[in-house]
């Protein structure tokens, strides 16, 4: 679809064309002006989003916090007992739930994305309406448990003596990356997901296998010595290794994070992230008829 | 010269039949090019499968065309499925916010017009409740409500007008006639020829994905009806299925003259008889003969007829005709959809069934208003003296 003329005000006449689907005809530009009128709608299926996941369970939002929690107390005692904790100047607790933190947030909010168009197929063939919102609701439900994960870590850092510094701030440049990173994929993985059933069986092995591809349990200078060059190179092509390494040395390690990892991160995101969004608004073209 | 709203222009879709590269695929739409000037209204009108559903879906921006396009003038709003974007959880307020956000509107839109859309609605008690403890009645009556009120330039309308209770389908249709006085160009896609009738100034007939005709909808809507007639005596022969082979149907007529080419119409108030050929290959005794009138589009049942009396009827090798005899006919002008089933009297055991595509349709005969023809008679009692009435219908002849 193509909005030949966009709608500055409520009360001019938007004119819209409905052609067959090729990549040519696709107006990312006006597809995002569009997209703005329904920001309302973004909101508040994103608000309903957070509320219907914790509704009727009885530790309701503290599932946010054990999710990661958990992990964390699985390696951290397992490390304990077989002696291989890499190394750190921060307890290994604290080391890798600043790790798992961002990774569970990743892992959940892709996972929950990829069926965002499934789940909804009522909605899907019956009203027109931009539909990359409903992966990106499931985007900012997973941020926001990021957000209220992230108090553990605040507790967890007090309870250890470790400070915040002023390093700290490069965290945002990271979580501002992950939500980047998860709308991209969340845009491709859920429009697969509806001619390709696979996307959403395979997500928990992809999802695993990813995990142990990240420096989440192990530090990123771990990767690089063990690693050869050419292999390093692409493990640091995987976008979540600068974002998760980028996090956890500016908020619990008190460095610098690795300026090549990041950079490849946020290179790869700002290629990736338009050509996911025409992607998926070509898909989304003719998804009513198969999904 | 007023400006077009909705241009269609060689309009094409086409559906693959299932997800295999070879699966093959179909047209659901063929070329369909039509014109909505500004401020009219066009009925679509055509059986299931002519495409009705597939033109709403590409007008609406849900599915692209497949070639050709469509160009809209204005802000578009199409009511289908009404309510399809409600979730049960939340309340009807929530709800009315979500769904309206949905079709495009803004918060502070949808915040004042949220008592309008109550109100219409008539869920004002219940609006803090979840929706999902709300009557398919108040579920359909908000859902149409949320729509009616989206002031858009262009309304798409698909067969809302067979939702609600008769009081809220009136309040429906003067809406709707609200939004024409206020130049809103409609789009009506139903199953309802008598709605098309009275809203549209226009219809357009769509068979097999195809444009058939357009123009004044009495005469696109008696077209329809000779079509469908003409297509059932095409296939009045075929779909007779025989169970045990013992019985078989083999012919469904109607006008009383079953070894001529049939007559597929009828005229509401009218004698009518219904001739039921069959073949049997030895005595079964008793069964019974059941023929049952359906809406056009097959969904609800609308009368039936039986041989039960007297515990069914025996039928004789190599087989012969029951002729049911309907004096007066009562349904109503229209296109009924018919089928005849066999079945043994004592077990209920089908033993065969007619089930070919016959159409029946009845012609405006004694007018009705409403569902059927109710036969009676009148007295008139004027200053302590009656006077009978001629009964209007002559009852059974016999």
């Amino acid at each position: 679809m193509s909005i030949v003329s966009p709608t500055p005000g409520l009360r001019t006449r938007p004119v819209t064309r409905f052609e067959p689907p090729s990549l040519r005809n696709i107006r990312p530009l006006r597809e995002l002006a569009r997209l703005t009128q329904f920001f309302d709608l973004l909101k508040t299926l994103s608000i309903h989003r957070v509320k219907v996941r914790y509704k009727r369970s009885r530790l309701g939002i503290l599932w946010a916090l054990l999710h990661p929690l958990s992990m964390m107390l699985v390696f951290a005692l397992m490390f304990s007992f077989i002696r291989g904790a890499p190394a750190q100047e921060v307890p290994y607790a604290v080391f890798a739930y600043a790790g798992l933190l961002l990774w569970s947030a990743f892992s959940s909010g892709l996972s929950s994305a990829a069926t965002a168009l499934t789940s909804h197929a009522a909605l899907v063939t019956k009203v027109a309406f931009p539909r990359e919102i409903l992966p990106v609701t499931y985007v900012v439900a997973a941020l926001t448990d990021l957000a209220i994960a992230s108090t553990a870590l605040v507790g967890m850092m007090f309870w250890f003596h470790v400070p915040l510094t002023i390093l700290t701030l490069w965290s945002v440049v990271a979580v501002a990356l992950l939500a980047l990173f998860l709308v991209a994929a969340g845009l491709i993985v859920s429009a697969v997901q509806v001619r390709h059933r696979d996307v959403g069986l395979a997500m928990p092995v992809v999802l695993q296998m990813w995990m142990f591809a990240t420096p989440v349990l192990y530090p990123l200078s771990a990767a690089r010595r063990g690693l050869p060059a050419a292999l390093y190179g692409l493990y640091i092509a995987n976008p979540m290794a600068g974002i998760v390494d980028a996090f956890r040395r500016s908020v619990v390690l008190h460095q610098h994070p690795d300026s090549a990892a990041l950079a490849v991160s946020a290179l790869g995101i700002l290629v990736l992230l338009p050509a996911s969004y025409i992607y998926f608004k070509h898909a989304e073209r003719t998804m009513a008829d198969v999904v | 010269m007023t400006p077009i709203d909705v241009r269609i222009d060689r309009l094409g879709k086409q559906y693959r039949l299932g997800v295999r590269r070879n699966a093959g695929s179909f047209w659901a739409l063929k070329e369909v090019t039509f014109d909505v000037p500004r401020g009219t209204s066009v009925g679509v009108i055509g059986r299931n499968g002519a495409g009705k559903s597939t033109l709403l879906k590409v007008l609406a921006g849900i599915t692209a065309p497949t070639s050709g396009s469509v160009t809209i003038d204005g802000r578009l709003a199409a009511l289908i499925e009404v309510g399809s974007g409600f979730h049960p959880e939340l309340t009807g307020r929530e709800n009315v916010f979500l769904s309206a956000s949905i079709l495009g509107m803004r918060r502070d839109e949808i915040a004042a017009k949220l008592p309008t859309i109550v109100e219409f609605a008539g869920v004002e008690r219940f609006i803090d409740t979840p929706v999902k403890w709300y009557s398919s009645g108040m579920y359909v009556r908000l859902g149409f409500s949320i729509a009616a009120h989206l002031e858009p330039d262009v309304l798409l309308v698909d067969e809302v007008l067979a939702v609600g209770d008769a009081e809220f389908q009136v309040k429906c249709l003067t809406r709707i006639r609200d939004l024409k006085r206020q130049g809103i160009t409609t789009i009506f896609i139903s199953h309802d020829l008598t709605a098309v009738e009275q809203l549209c100034d226009t219809a357009v007939l769509l068979d097999k994905g195809e444009v058939m005709m357009i123009g004044e909808p009495a005469h696109v809507v008696s077209e329809y009806h000779r079509r469908m007639t003409t297509a059932a005596t095409e296939t009045a022969e075929f779909a007779s299925i025989a169970r045990e082979g013992a019985l078989k149907i083999t012919g469904l007529t109607f006008g009383g003259d079953p070894s001529g080419l049939q007559a597929l119409s009828a005229r509401t108030g009218d004698p009518l008889v219904v001739s039921v050929r069959y073949a049997a290959a030895r005595q079964l005794d008793p069964v019974v003969f059941e023929i049952t009138y359906y809406s056009s589009d097959g969904k609800t049942t609308i009368a039936t007829a039986r041989t039960d009396q007297g515990g069914g009827v025996r039928v004789l090798p190599p087989g012969g005709i029951i002729e049911f005899v309907c004096d007066p006919f009562l349904l109503k002008r229209g296109a009924y959809y018919v089928g005849v089933v066999v079945r043994e009297a004592v077990t209920r055991h089908v033993i065969d069934w007619w089930d070919g595509g016959t159409n029946l349709f009845v012609e405006a005969g004694t007018e009705v208003n409403g569902q059927f023809y109710m036969p009676h008679t009148w007295r008139v009692t004027h200053a302590g003296e009656t006077t009978p009435s001629r009964p209007r219908v002559i009852p059974n002849a016999e």
